[in-house]
C-alpha cells in the first residue's frame, strides 16, 4: 500500500507540490491527471524518491520511504517520461545490466525471457536500441521497469510519442499487470481505459481523487430535460432560475414533447422539477449528461 | 556497483572511445619512447614518465566527458538514481571503470620495461615506483574529470571544463618555478599534483604524497557525491 501524507515539494519560493496526502491499496491501477506542469512527474519522482521531499511522509508497505530508501526501491519499477536506454548497447545487454542493477532474486534466463515475452521484445534481443523503433524503445523501457516483478509500477507518460497501434499494445499489456501502478498521463482517453481511479492534479494540488464512474457522476452540472409545453415559457422560466447558466432547445425526440440541455453552476434538478409543475409543464426526463473525462477534467482544472 | 561498473567498462568499448583513448595515448607514448629510448639507446624511464603523466592529463577527458554527462543527456540518471543503491556507489563504479581503461592502457606499456630489461639496464625500484605515483596522479585527474562531468548534461562542455582545469593546474605548476615570491611558491608547490610526481621520478618513494593524491581523489569524488545529492534534492 503507498500512503503519502502532506506531502509538499518546494524549488526556492515555487511550489511543485502543494500538502498532497492519498492513499493507494494493494493491486489499484490509478491514474495520476493533469495539465502539463501540474506536478505529475514530480510527484512520480517524488514517490520514487529520485528528488527529496520538502516536508510529509511518503510510507511504501508501511515503511518509510526515506528511511529505508533502497529496500523500497527493490519493490518499486519506474519507467520515466524519456525512456532511460542506453542506445549504444544491445537490448540484451541493457536487460542485463538492469537485471544485476537491480540485484534480482531469480532466474536470470528465466526472468529475462518471461519479461521479453510479456513485452513482445523477444525477437529484437539482439539488436541495437539505438536503431529500434520508437515503439520498440517503449516496450524495452517497460521491461526494465518490470525487472525483478515489482510491487508498484510507475508509469510516466508511457504511451507518449507512440503509433495509434502501438499504444493500444501498450494499452493491453498494462492492463494485464498483476501489480500496483500508476500511470502519469494527460492522454484521458488512456487513463479511462486502463485506470479505476484517477487523482487529478493541478498546480500541485489534488483537485480531484476518486474512481472514473463516480467522477462523471458527480458532475451535476450539465442536464437534458424532456418536458411537455410551451417552447418559450419553459425557456423563460427555467433560464429565470438562479444556477442555470444556458439552455437550449435541441427539439422534439419524442413527440408532444420538447427536448432540452441545461448547464448550470450547481445540482438544480430539484428547483427545476418544482418549477416545471408550477407552471403545469410535466417534465419527462431529467437527466444528468454524461461529461466524458475530458470535460470533466476541463472543468476541474478550470475551476479550481 | 558491480553492475553500473561493468555497463560503463562496455559502453566505452561499444562506442570508439576506448579505442580512441587506448590508440592515441599508445601512439604518443610509443612514439615518444622510441625516439626517447630506443633511437638514443636511454634506458632511463623517468621523462617517458613524466611525458605520459602529462599526455594522460589531457586524455583523461575522453573518458570521463560521458561519465554523468551522458547519463543526464539520456536520462540515464533517473535510472541509477532510483535504483537500490546508494549515489555513492554509482560515483565510485563510474570512476573504477574509467581507472580500468586507464589501466589496460598502462599494461600495454609494460612492454618497454621487457625491452629496457632485455637490451639496456633497468632501474626497477624506481619504474615500480613510478608506475605507482602515476597510478595515484591518474586518479586524482579521473576524480576530477568525473566531478566536471556531473556539472552538466553536455559532454563537450564537461570535456573544456576537464580541459581547463586540468591546463590551469599545468601551467600554475610550472609557472611557480619562476616565481618571485616565497611563499606563493610554496603554496603552490605544495598543493602542485606534478610535483609530487617528480619525486618519484627521481627514484625515493613518499607516502606523504601518494596520500596527497589520495586526499585529492577523495575529495572530487566526494564533491560529485555532494553534487548530485544536490541536484536531487
Amino acid at each position: 500500500m503507498i500512503e503519502v501524507l502532506n506531502l509538499t515539494k518546494k524549488y526556492g519560493n515555487n511550489v511543485g507540490i502543494n500538502n498532497i496526502s492519498f492513499k493507494i491499496t494493494q493491486g489499484e491501477i490509478v491514474g495520476l491527471l493533469g495539465p502539463n506542469g501540474a506536478g505529475k512527474s514530480t510527484m512520480m519522482n517524488l514517490l520514487t524518491g529520485y528528488i527529496s521531499k520538502t516536508s510529509g511522509k511518503i510510507m511504501i508497505n508501511g515503511q518509510n520511504l526515506t528511511d529505508n530508501l533502497y529496500e523500497i526501491r527493490f519493490k518499486i519499477g519506474y519507467l520515466p517520461e524519456q525512456t532511460p536506454l542506453y542506445e549504444e548497447l544491445r537490448v540484451d545487454e541493457y536487460l542485463n545490466f538492469v537485471y544485476s542493477f537491480k540485484k534480482t532474486s531469480l532466474s536470470r534466463q528465466k526472468h529475462l525471457e518471461d519479461i521479453c515475452n510479456r513485452t513482445g521484445i523477444t525477437d529484437i534481443r539482439k539488436r541495437l536500441i539505438r536503431n529500434l523503433s520508437k515503439g520498440y524503445k517503449q516496450r524495452v523501457g517497460l521491461a526494465q521497469a518490470l525487472m525483478g516483478n515489482p510491487e508498484i509500477l510507475m508509469l510516466d507518460e508511457p504511451t507518449i510519442g507512440l503509433d495509434p497501434l502501438q499504444i493500444i499494445e501498450i494499452r493491453n499489456m498494462i492492463k494485464k499487470l498483476s501489480c500496483t501502478v500508476i500511470l502519469s498521463s494527460h492522454i484521458l482517453s488512456e487513463v479511462q481505459e486502463i485506470c479505476e481511479r484517477v487523482i487529478v492534479i493541478n498546480e500541485g494540488s489534488i483537485i480531484a481523487d476518486n474512481n472514473i464512474s463516480q467522477l462523471q457522476a458527480d458532475d451535476q452540472t450539465g442536464l437534458q430535460i424532456r418536458v411537455m409545453g410551451d417552447r418559450e415559457e419553459v425557456l423563460q422560466q427555467l433560464s429565470a432560475l438562479d444556477g442555470v447558466l444556458e439552455i437550449e432547445c435541441v427539439g422534439e425526440i419524442e413527440p408532444g414533447s420538447l427536448d432540452y440541455t441545461l448547464h448550470c453552476d450547481r445540482d438544480v434538478r430539484k428547483e427545476i422539477f418544482n418549477r416545471l409543475a408550477e407552471i403545469t409543464s410535466p417534465a419527462l426526463m431529467i437527466k444528468p449528461i454524461d461529461l466524458t473525462l475530458e470535460q470533466v477534467f476541463i472543468k476541474l482544472t478550470k475551476t479550481k | 556497483m558491480g553492475a553500473v561498473y561493468r555497463k560503463d567498462l562496455l559502453l566505452f568499448f561499444t562506442s570508439p572511445i576506448g579505442y580512441i583513448f587506448i590508440g592515441a595515448f599508445l601512439f604518443i607514448m610509443n612514439l615518444y619512447f622510441y625516439l626517447g629510448n630506443v633511437e638514443r639507446g636511454v634506458s632511463d624511464l623517468s621523462g617517458l614518465f613524466s611525458v605520459m603523466q602529462i599526455v594522460i592529463m589531457f586524455l583523461v577527458p575522453l573518458l570521463t566527458m560521458r561519465s554523468f554527462s551522458e547519463e543526464y543527456r539520456q536520462k540515464t540518471d533517473q535510472l541509477l538514481f532510483t535504483g537500490p543503491i546508494p549515489v555513492w556507489q554509482v560515483v565510485l563504479a563510474k570512476f573504477l571503470a574509467v581507472m580500468s581503461v586507464i589501466v589496460i592502457a598502462l599494461l600495454i606499456t609494460l612492454i618497454w620495461v621487457v625491452i629496457i630489461l632485455k637490451y639496456g639496464i633497468l632501474n626497477t625500484p624506481s619504474v615500480i615506483g613510478m608506475y605507482i605515483a602515476l597510478f595515484f596522479a591518474v586518479t586524482a585527474f579521473i576524480a576530477m574529470g568525473i566531478f566536471t562531468s556531473c556539472l552538466t548534461s553536455s559532454q563537450i562542455i564537461a570535456a573544456i571544463l576537464s580541459f581547463t582545469l586540468f591546463f590551469g593546474i599545468f601551467i600554475l605548476d610550472s609557472a611557480s618555478a619562476s616565481l618571485n615570491t616565497f611563499w606563493v611558491k610554496a603554496v603552490i608547490s605544495r598543493l602542485s599534483l606534478f610535483s609530487r610526481f617528480d619525486v618519484f621520478r627521481r627514484g625515493l618513494f613518499s607516502l606523504g604524497d601518494l596520500l596527497y593524491y589520495l586526499l585529492f581523489t577523495s575529495t572530487f569524488l566526494l564533491l560529485t557525491i555532494h553534487e548530485i545529492a544536490r541536484k536531487n534534492d
